[in-house]
């Protein structure tokens, strides 16, 4: 063989295998593995039957909802889940016209014919929304389209008396219609655009009949949805649960972030298939220590951080921001984001001494020294409030232009004396109730209690844990009561309702706080489009609260938390799963860098 | 003897029932309400009476109760409020796992602190003895949280000698457990090694002892064979009325080590407001307790001769 001859065979060799390894890139890559710690054991994997954190974080990414929310853009946005565009709504907005994607099929399980998953269908969407409507099966989360479908109310009411699950296929919803195999139209009682976000809980989570029908009683165990991963069995609820790939996933990574995502590189990945990663493995860790133990020797990519490693590991600017002390800042990355809730402190109107003097209500409210409880107690874990919306939400403070009371021990003086109670004097010991035992929320009355005895006003604790409380401020058994709400879907109405006249209590607002300007400001709001008309009324409203003080809006939870350097594509979403869009560099992870 | 033990057993009906008027009054009519707890801030009236309903905690209390008894006649505690899981299941896998982490340090314990206890009181006085005393009554005042805190941070985390946490099945479950044993294993110590010594020093000023010695045996006959025979009662009574926390599990090492056990189905049932796995569990514990009481008073028959049984 000549000299030239061999270098041609090699280099034909060499293409040769550098084509086969182009050729089976699967089989040659090393699967990418995620690895997130789960803080508490889930309680049901079936998505109508469950409705809390722990269940919510698997269900979102073993099934789908019809909307789901943006993964990057902020304030939070709906988008097309399993509808291929968002619903339609008919002239008289009556009527929403619902479009599935073509081709999205269940994972596979022995539920279908052999074992194979079938395709989505408009059957599935009416079947899921009688399932959600049940009583039997939903107790939790039925809230959320409560009184929006026309027909649904009745069906809901007739499975209680029922006391069993009925055979949904002999029932028929006027408010639901199948028009053909990927179409539907659901029919409300009233115009109500707040309908959509009930379409993007997890609980509305779309299931197949053959899967609650194979697997009966243990379909909390068995989930078979059409999510990025599949759930790798046998399935325990403790231990370490492994996700694995669904390979037939209909999703792609956004190409539109909010502003500056870009410079974070959290659009390189725009276009890609869903999911990034191949498994995420979910280990079973309840305690805090073991946890940051683990995340610290690389053996968890991803963790929210604690009070005691976040003082330890982050170091607050001068100008408020934070950042990772030095030592952690060349191994982690630190996320943080504004939670989607709000802290407050609600006045009880029917208490006879605080609901007819609202000087002495608004003397308090300048009492409230929010900005230190969150330097001092809450390690910078949060952020003021000025209106009742949390920061993420439109209709926030930077769009109303909101200021609410802040702590002024001079004003609140001048108003205690106006109020007839100078220097405190004659003022009895007012009741402050608070949903919790724990040694922070003693830290937290003690931290009231300086703060209001600056104007000579005395208060007394009252804890309890979360259910004593909630019976008592519903009862009104109350005078002041802490707490704070969490957003159902991320609408302001969801917050204002809170002090709306027909939710008083027992219902969610808890002040029982009736003011009629108020509450036509909310009806006239509550199913408006955002955009420059709805925040006049939001503006008036804040102005009621600010001169009523019903309540005194504090602060909005900050959630901070920690990374690997190895994992990329990550920013925070309180409302749907990063899972499928995180991005793990195997190679730095095996390395630990 | 079976006359005994059925007298015994029937006084144990009242301390049963006893407990569980206590358990039943403490969950069910002066704790907090399961269903608030489980249906959060959407609790429309329709839903917590649906789950009220659901859960059988709108029938009167008494009719609640007389459930309660059949459940702890039948050894059927139905089905956890949160996940629906039997609680029959539930009770045997999760003692099982228990077990496996309290009984081998349990056994073990037992060998090594009768040994050191006696070793200790051969040489009372000395400075093995007054060096043990010190470094146990030092340990024993240490909180059993900060020695799960420290070795899990320096041998698992600093050396890397065992895993931080985690469970599995079979013998790979040693590698995880290993640690929560070595823990447990000292933890234990101190208590026992002081009590075991003291009824020990006990027994070798004994005249029989004495006359032991008086008649030549050696020291190791004196404390391995008569000295230990006679200290057998203490010994039993602390090892006997102990088992029964075996199978309840060890609480911190459960929760700290993610080890899936009784301990742990504990806690999260009261962080849920489970009610069902916490009375399961309060009621359970109470009959094992009564049983191993009386199976220690049978032992102190077998183990001293000059013990009746009436």
């Amino acid at each position: 063989m000549t000299r030239s001859r061999s270098v041609g065979a090699i280099a034909a060799i060499l293409v040769a295998l550098g084509l086969a390894a182009e050729l089976q890139p699967a089989e040659a890559a090393e699967p990418k593995v995620l690895t997130q710690a789960r803080a508490a054991p889930f309680t049901s994997l079936d998505p109508q039957a469950q409705f809390e954190q722990t269940a919510a974080d698997l269900t979102l990414v073993l099934y789908d909802t019809l909307l789901a929310y943006s993964y990057l853009e902020r304030p939070y946005k709906l988008e097309p889940g399993l509808l291929s565009r968002m619903p339609e709504l008919s002239p008289d907005k009556l009527n929403y016209t619902l479009t599935l994607r073509k081709g999205v099929v269940f994972h596979d399980n022995p539920c279908f014919p052999g074992g194979k998953g079938r395709e989505l269908t408009s059957d599935d969407v009416v079947y899921t929304l009688k399932r959600y409507a049940d009583a039997n099966v939903n107790h939790k989360s039925w809230f959320a389209l409560e009184g929006s479908v026309a027909g649904l109310d009745d069906f809901h009411a007739s499975t209680i008396k029922a006391g069993a699950s009925p055979d949904y296929a002999r029932i028929e919803i006027a408010g639901l219609k199948k028009i053909d195999r990927y179409t539907l139209t659901v029919r409300l009682t009233h115009e109500n655009p707040l309908f959509l976000y009930g379409l993007a809980i997890n609980s509305m989570a779309i299931v197949p009949v053959e899967a609650v029908q194979f697997h009966g009683a243990r379909f909390d165990v068995n989930p078979v949805g059409t999510g990025p991963f599949t759930l790798q069995g046998p399935v325990e609820r403790k231990g370490v649960l492994r996700l694995l790939k669904n390979p037939n996933y209909f999703g792609v990574y956004p190409a539109v972030g909010a502003p500056g995502d870009a410079e974070r590189g959290l659009l390189k990945a725009a276009g890609k298939r869903l999911p990034i990663v191949d498994v995420v493995e979910m280990p079973l860790i309840e305690e805090s220590q073991p946890e940051s133990l683990k995340f610290l020797k690389g053996e968890i990519d991803w963790r929210a951080i604690d009070r005691a490693n976040f003082t330890r590991m982050v170091v607050r600017n001068a100008d408020g921001t934070t950042r990772l002390a030095d030592e952690f800042a060349a191994k982690f990355d630190l996320y943080s984001t504004p939670g989607l809730d709000m802290n407050y402190l609600a006045f009880n109107l029917k208490d006879p001494l605080l609901g007819k003097n609202k000087k002495l209500r608004q003397a308090l409210a300048h009492l409230v020294d929010t900005q230190a409880y969150i330097d001092v107690l809450l390690n910078g874990r949060g952020s003021k409030l000025n209106s009742i919306v949390p920061h993420e939400l439109p209709g926030n403070e930077r769009e109303t232009g909101a200021r609410a009371r802040g702590h002024d021990v001079a004003a609140a003086k001048r108003l205690l004396a106006e109020a007839g109670y100078a220097e405190g004097k004659g003022l009895p010991p007012l009741a402050v109730s608070f949903p919790s035992t724990i040694a922070a929320t003693h830290d937290r009355f003690a931290q009231m209690k300086a703060k209001f005895a600056e104007a000579g006003v005395q208060i007394t604790p009252v804890f309890m844990d979360g259910p004593a409380f909630v019976k008592n401020v519903e009862g009104s058994n109350f005078q002041l009561a802490q707490y704070n709400w969490f957003a159902d879907y991320p609408d302001p109405e969801d917050f204002f309702q809170l002090l709306y006249g027909k939710n008083a209590a027992p219902g969610p607002n808890l002040s029982s706080f009736v003011n009629p300007a108020y509450d036509q400001a909310y009806e006239a709001s509550r199913y408006m489009a955002n955009g420059p008309e709805r925040l006049r009324y939001f503006k008036a409203m804040n102005a009621i609260i600010d001169e009523e003080v019903p309540a005194v809006v504090e602060f909005n939870s900050m959630r901070f938390g920690l990374t690997q350097k190895w994992m990329s594509n990550f920013k925070r979403n309180l409302l749907i799963s990063e899972l499928p869009y995180i991005d793990i560099d195997m190679a730095r992870k095996k390395k630990g860098l | 003897m079976f006359g005994y033990i059925t007298r015994r057993l029937l006084q144990a009906v009242p301390t049963v029932l006893g407990v569980a008027l206590l358990t039943f009054l403490l969950f069910n009519a002066v704790g907090s309400d399961p269903v608030r707890s489980a249906l959060g801030q959407h609790a429309s009236p329709a839903a917590i009476a649906a789950l009220r309903h659901q859960w059988g905690l709108d029938q009167p209390l008494p009719a609640q109760f007389l459930e309660f008894l059949r459940q702890i006649v039948t050894f059927d505690y139905g089905s956890s409020f949160v996940t629906g899981e039997d609680l029959g299941t539930q009770l045997k896998s999760g003692a099982l796992v228990s077990l496996s982490v309290t009984a081998p340090p349990f056994f073990f314990g037992i060998a090594v602190n009768v040994a050191v206890a006696l070793f200790v009181t051969r040489h009372r006085g000395g400075f093995a003895d007054q060096a043990t005393r010190a470094l146990f009554v030092a340990g024993m005042s240490v909180s059993s949280l900060v020695y799960v805190l420290v070795f899990q941070y320096v041998f698992a985390f600093k050396l890397g000698w065992f895993p931080i946490s985690g469970y599995a099945q079979g013998p790979a479950a040693i590698a995880f457990l290993a640690l929560p044993w070595m823990i447990l294993l000292l933890i234990g110590m101190g208590p026992d090694i002081r009590l075991y010594r003291t009824v020990f020093v006990d027994e070798a000023q004994a005249d029989y002892v004495r006359t032991a010695r008086a008649k030549g045996a050696t020291e190791t006959v004196v404390y391995g064979r008569h000295v230990l025979a006679n200290a057998w009662m203490p010994i039993i009574t602390n090892t006997v009325t102990t088992i029964p926390f075996l199978i309840l599990g060890a609480f911190l090492m459960e929760r700290f080590f993610s080890i899936p056990g009784i301990g742990n189905l504990t806690i999260d049932a009261l962080s849920r407001g489970d009610l069902p796995i916490l009375k399961a569990v309060t009621v359970l514990g109470a009959i094992a307790l009564v049983v191993f009481n009386l199976l220690s008073d049978l032992l102190y028959a077998w183990a001293d001769p000059r013990v009746r049984l009436r």
